[in-house]
């Protein structure tokens, strides 16, 4: 179910009603519970059994790591647990033809939860949720990359071939990656390794916690909440005030705003010259992939806004994704601006544990370009987007040791940095974009070498995407003041109304982060 | 992994964050727009229909044409009401029934007819645009070819692509061989319900290639390499469809090569399975139809086909027959004037069921002289 969608608004209608209703009892968090049910259910019913799943797992172990010590008991045990792993999975693999990869899933994952209880400690529970959760992830997500790969590799060495990931499906199951998997598999993670570090306290009611993981708001694409912010506000009845419903309501316009107005309007040129690359000249790709730039931010955005709308209306408070990213004036100033809540989750979950700022050198550098590169990989499995991670962790890298020359960072006009953030930055999306790494090169190259050719790109279209950006300079200027006056809102707030009315093109073009 | 910000705003990035007056100001200037949009429109807009006009083929999307079309009406027309065969599929608009109803009988008929309408698409078209023709004389053309085959009649599961998708029930009845999800449906049951969407559909149709303004400034020209016309244009030119009369058309009047007689060496030939009225859904579309407009005081007539019997071999003929005899006991029931019209020479038919220029013009001359047409008509 997509927000900008007629079935949303009717879900969403009855949605809030019975939360209306049942607000004054104790069912209204089962209510909500019920209606991410739907949502989500609502793409397939079976996706339901993984996030159910998920989050089944990660309220046990919790509960179990709870009554566990900090340490576990060294000795024989651990290689005993490795040993079960795998004559679990060995055994899972002799079942009937289509079953085994199901079989050796259940083996696995019933070896790594008797191996936690074995062991008995905090830090081994920690293990369990984790392998538990990137296990479902990784076969998902990154198993047909993987063996695909690893297939290649065989053949050159003359070996035989794995079988593929659809191959271990049980018979009538399809092999589809599922709706914002990415997203709760890490908000579900992030409150065990709360849980385990102290930051928390455990979630007694299953209820709670598991509207906690589904919420439909943010459910398929964040943005990624912490348990420390949500699981607070479903644990007494919100108060819904006007300004929640108004805000809500603010927020939700021009999230729909960006999406249809702007984002699809985008896609449909960026499509246009990606979908024939070798027809295009340079200009052309090189406007195109600025405006996929643009194109992916409306799009994610518009989507966040939205989840926050939704939320808010109900008296929840999402935490913020963006913040005009493409006026960023540094590539880290860019990351606190972009995808907040997953730059923020990479930060404190990979960077940090790895080291972060506390190091110097070589390791500094060597724990962004590693973070970087996990972060690029969890938006796809694909070398293009490893590559595009990797950018970004070099470029970060390069861009630190700029700030600390003087001229650059006192001298260089801050107009001209955003405008190097920006190009970098869409620069780098080709990789994100493109279908594979051949066509990122030939489309990197063909900017650069190709002629003119006039770029056809609508002048409705960039004048459009240059008012946008224009009232984002205006936002963050002395001006803002002006942006804010009540007329000047409602002026605003009708001109989106009227084009998405008049203008927006038809259909119900699927959110881009839906893939991850 | 952040390090190094330039000073962000504190709060959302964006100021369009509404009180609840600036809501309510925002949203009544909106519902105002809206609605007051597509009036205002109707004095920018030149529409002034030639003699014998009938909605161009271009535009028979354009439900909000439609419905201004029926509104601009003089008061003693009488609007014929369709699909292809009152539109008439190869006739010039000139050369249509409701041009030779009126020079038969010196009253003014108009053609409200559709290209590809259907009973079930002609009843959402009635009912949801067609209010204006309350407590008039509609003259109703009942074309029996839709219930002569159960793919037409809709009865099948097979998937089908249909003409006019947005006039069907979208929810109730069901509609098995009709597949659309349901953000479609209920997009589609809210266009035809508001008339700010069907207004903006009608600029689509009638300015922007039947695409939305942004489609529009990206189509192609359809050569290869493909080029852009409208990349640079904001707003379309004077170029879009003559809403007030037709382009001469190839494809119809008398100088058309497809106004041509019917192929007659399948004379005799042709088999149709035929549904049973019970079962018809399109039939049932149609007595819903004549019920509602009969409801809105309308005074009505029906036009049973003629249908090309000359292609029928015996048992399509004896079946079709058999159809119409059962039809007419129901008109008979309710109570609602009909007239079965003699059938048409074979020469004067262009295929099962559109006659050609003469053929409309024998029919309608054929169609002044019945007595219940006289009454009707008050002569």
């Amino acid at each position: 179910m997509l927000f900008h969608t007629w079935t949303f608004f009717i879900f969403f209608i009855v949605t809030i009603a019975g939360f209306w209703a049942l607000r004054p009892t104790r069912f209204w968090l089962h209510w909500i519970l019920l209606a991410s049910a739907v949502f989500y259910g609502w793409w397939h019913p079976y996706y339901l059994l993984l996030v159910f799943y998920s989050t089944a797992l990660d309220y046990y172990i919790v509960a179990w790591m709870e009554r566990s010590p900090h340490l576990a008991k060294p000795g024989w045990r651990f290689a005993a647990s490795v040993a079960l792993l795998i004559g679990a999975i060995a055994v899972g693999l002799t079942a009937p033809a289509g079953w085994g990869g199901l079989a050796a899933a259940i083996g696995f994952f019933a070896a790594v939860l008797a191996a936690g209880h074995w062991r008995r400690s905090r830090r081994d529970w920690l293990v369990v949720s984790i392998i538990n959760n990137l296990s479902v992830l990784v076969f998902f997500k990154y198993a047909g990359f993987a063996i695909e790969n690893l297939n290649i590799l065989l053949a050159r060495l003359g070996a035989g071939q794995l079988p593929s990931a659809e191959s271990l499906m049980p018979p009538g199951w399809e092999y589809v990656l599922p709706v914002g998997i990415s997203f709760y598999t890490f908000q579900s993670m992030s409150y065990t390794i709360d849980f385990y570090r102290g930051i928390i306290s455990r979630e007694r009611s299953f209820v709670r916690f598991a509207a906690f993981v589904t919420f439909f708001p943010q459910l398929v694409a964040g943005p990624i909440e912490r348990a420390k912010n949500l699981l607070p506000q479903f644990s007494k009845i919100p108060r819904v005030k006007l300004v929640d419903i108004t805000d809500g309501a603010s927020l939700f316009l021009v999230g729909l705003f960006k999406k249809l107005a702007l984002a699809n309007y985008l896609g449909l040129y960026v499509d246009r010259i990606y979908g024939d690359v070798g027809l295009q000249g340079g200009v052309a790709l090189a406007l195109a992939t600025f405006a996929f730039g643009w194109q992916i931010y409306f799009d994610f955005s518009g989507y966040t806004d939205m989840a926050r709308g939704v939320a808010r209306c109900m008296g929840f408070r999402l935490m913020l994704n963006f913040r005009n990213p493409y006026l960023a004036v540094s590539l880290a100033d860019f990351w606190s601006r972009w995808h907040i809540s997953l730059s923020t989750w990479f930060r404190d979950y990979v960077y940090i544990p790895l080291g972060g700022n506390r190091v110097d050198g070589l390791n500094l550098q060597r724990n962004l370009l590693i973070t970087f590169v996990i972060s690029g990989l969890w938006h796809g499995a694909a070398w293009t987007f490893l590559i595009w991670g990797a950018l970004h962790g070099l470029g970060l890298i390069a861009n630190r040791r700029l700030e600390q020359a003087a001229w650059w960072r006192d001298r260089f006009p801050s107009l001209a940095k955003r405008l190097v953030v920006f190009v970098f930055v869409c620069l780098a999306w080709v990789f994100f974009r493109a279908e594979s790494l051949s066509q990122a090169t030939a489309i990197l190259q063909r900017i650069f070498v190709t002629g003119w050719a006039d770029p056809q790109m609508p002048l409705l279209l960039l004048l459009l995407v240059v008012s946008v950006w224009v009232y984002q300079f205006v936002y963050e200027s002395a001006l803002r003041s002006w942006l804010e006056k009540p007329s000047v809102k409602v002026v605003l707030a009708l001109a989106m109304i009227l084009w998405m009315l008049l203008f927006a093109p038809g259909g119900t073009e699927p959110f881009i982060y839906f893939q991850f | 992994m952040t390090h190094e910000t330039s000073q962000p705003p504190a709060s959302d990035p964006t100021a369009v964050r509404l009180s609840a007056r600036q809501w309510l100001c925002t949203l009544g200037l909106s519902l105002g727009f809206a609605w007051l949009l597509p009036v205002a429109w109707t004095g920018f807009e030149s529409f002034k229909p030639v003699p014998h006009y009938r909605v161009p083929y271009e535009l028979s999307n354009d439900y909000w044409l439609y419905e201004r079309w029926l509104g601009q009406l003089p008061p003693d027309a009488i609007p014929v009401v369709g699909d292809s065969v009152v539109w008439g599929e190869y006739t010039a608009h000139d050369g249509t029934l409701s041009r030779f109803l009126g020079d038969a009988t010196g009253t003014p008929f108009a053609n409200a007819g559709i290209n590809g309408l259907y009973p079930l698409a002609l009843w959402g078209l009635i009912e949801h645009h067609g209010g204006v023709l309350h407590n008039r004389r509609v003259l109703l053309h009942c074309n029996l070819l839709w219930m002569s085959d159960p793919e037409v009649d809709m009865q099948l599961d097979k998937e089908q692509t249909l003409n006019h998708p947005g006039l069907i029930p979208q929810f109730m009845p069901t509609i098995s061989c009709y597949r659309a999800d349901i953000d479609l449906r209920l997009g589609r049951a809210l266009e035809r319900r508001l008339e700010p969407f069907s207004w903006v559909r009608h600029l689509q149709q009638a300015y922007f290639g039947q695409e939305s303004l942004p489609e529009w400034t990206l189509a192609d020209n359809g050569n290869h390499p493909p080029s852009y016309p409208n990349t640079y244009r904001l707003l379309p030119g004077v170029e879009g469809v003559n809403l007030s009369t037709e382009a001469v058309s190839p494809d119809r009047g008398l100088a058309s090569e497809r106004h041509e007689p019917w192929l007659a060496n399948q004379s005799g030939k042709v088999n149709m399975e035929w549904v049973t009225l019970e079962s018809s859904r399109q039939w049932r579309a149609f007595c819903r139809l004549a019920k509602r407009l009969k409801g809105r005081g309308n005074e009505l007539l029906v036009v049973v086909g003629p249908l090309n019997e000359h292609m029928m071999n015996d048992s399509t003929r004896e079946k079709h027959r058999s159809f119409r005899s059962t039809a007419v006991v129901w008109l008979e029931g309710e109570e609602i004037r009909f007239v079965v019209p003699e059938l048409l020479p074979s020469e004067e038919f262009a295929d099962a069921s559109h006659p050609l220029t003469e053929g409309y013009e024998r029919l309608a001359k054929r169609l002044a002289k019945e007595s219940v047409f006289r009454a009707w008509l008050g002569q």
